[in-house]
């Protein structure tokens, strides 16, 4: 990026990496730019000050989990979704199929379960309401309300009927210039804070506390997001520690490169401290004009794919499929969704 | 129904314990005050949520018909 051809009187000191020093680039960076006036476009000039929002901390590996963990489900899935008015909007969906139950084993037991959830949105630029209820009476709730330019609220909650089971989150977002940060309060006394800026254009760099009361378990993390257009790589370090186990800890890289307007490829690390175990993921999404193909493989000998072909106008086929090598265990599904 | 209850506790904390049982009443009550409200909300959310937003869809513009919330179409 310092090689330039210089017709300008005064050449640029030699910035080739721009080094993380705001104060004293601001002054350099508009000889810069006028300097670039060779035959392909200018690159953007730098402004130290007025670096973008990054994306909230909770979305730092969008990119990855879109395409390595797409919502694979074994069964019939029904959804319908209808628009009364422009934001208000109900929702029935339909599921027969199994449901697996977690096992200390290694076999894998699933139950035959069946529901229909009955759920009505409501959105408007500043207030979301989502509300979802099921046959067993489960209800999951969210609501986001912009309580002014920068500041958001959001609770999500999941309630049934037995009794402590209900799960209930409340998160304050505050979205600064070139800064996000949030505050989450939950049931069992969790409490827990998160922060991320944007230290380049493409840089952004975060952390995350968190502390459980009743478990008595309270965790740290980092991340970090780089960001082109083409690609984004993140990284990501997690401990947490309880008070009799000794302390564990997460650590995870991603990489999405974005081959074409179509074809995305993606690929995940993730190392376990306590159970020493390694994961590698990879995986790619298609995103054709009718239709949207995903895919992953894993080093845990898992393969799946997640097929959304739009037939007709509104109308959405859906087929999954997920095969476990190891544990045996094989998952398809189909679907069919009406409505958005 | 639940007043007489915390009542109750109330007097038997005081007769149980020393000097120091109003401070302790107090922390009690509030925790007491505070279960009780998050029992209640977590009642009244599980019933009147979807409701809420179905009266706030319905009275947003354009006012859809009460037909429409009920057909399939």
């Amino acid at each position: 990026m310092g090689s330039s051809v210089s017709l300008a009187a005064a050449p640029p000191p030699p910035v080739a990496p721009p080094p993380a020093l705001p104060v004293g680039l601001a002054q350099v960076l508009p000889q810069k730019a006028e300097e670039k006036g060779d035959g392909k476009a200018a690159p953007e000039k730098v402004d130290w000050l007025d670096l973008p929002c990054p994306v909230p901390y909770e979305e730092l590996q969008r990119e990855a989990l879109m395409s390595l963990k797409p919502e694979l489900f074994e069964g019939l899935r029904f959804d319908f979704m209808k628009m009364l008015n422009q934001r208000f909007a109900l929702s029935h969906s339909v599921y027969m199929g199994s449901m697996e139950v977690p096992s200390q084993s290694s076999d894998v037991i699933k139950v035959p379960s069946s529901h229909y959830e009955f759920g009505a949105n409501f959105l408007d630029p500043k207030l979301m309401l989502i509300g979802r209820v099921l046959t067993d009476g489960r209800m999951n709730a969210r609501v986001k309300c912009d309580l002014t330019d920068n500041l958001a609220l959001k609770i999500h909650a999941q309630l049934t009927n037995e009794p402590h089971f209900s799960q209930g989150m409340f998160q304050f977002d505050y979205k600064g210039k070139d800064y996000r940060s949030q505050f989450q309060i939950g049931n069992n006394a969790f409490y827990g804070a998160n922060y991320i800026q944007s230290v380049s254009p493409h840089l952004s760099l975060g952390g995350e506390i968190f502390w459980i009361g009743h478990q008595r378990k309270s965790g740290v993390g980092f991340a970090a997001r780089y960001n082109t257009d083409k690609m984004t790589v993140t990284g990501y370090f997690d401990q947490v520690a309880t008070a009799q186990v000794a302390s564990t800890g997460i650590v995870g890289l991603s990489y999405v490169q974005k081959v074409s307007e179509k074809v995305s490829l993606a690929s995940d690390f993730m190392y376990n401290q306590m159970s020493r175990d390694v994961t590698s993921t990879f995986g790619y999404d298609y995103i054709l004009r009718q239709c949207r193909l995903r895919g992953k493989i894993d080093t845990n000998g898992v393969v799946g794919a997640l097929l959304e072909e739009r037939l007709n106008m509104g109308v959405t086929l859906l087929l999954s499929a997920e095969i476990d090598h190891g544990k045996k265990d094989y998952k398809f599904g189909f679907g069919l969704t009406v409505g958005e | 129904m639940a007043s007489k209850v915390s009542l109750k506790v109330k007097g038997k904390a005081k007769a149980g314990k020393g000097p120091k049982s109003k401070e302790q009443s107090t922390c009690e009550l509030v925790k007491e005050w505070t279960t009780w409200a998050m029992k209640k909300t977590k009642v009244i959310t599980h019933y009147g949520f979807i409701p809420l937003v179905i009266l706030i869809g319905m009275n947003s513009e354009p006012k859809p018909h009460l037909y429409q919330l009920l057909s399939p179409v």
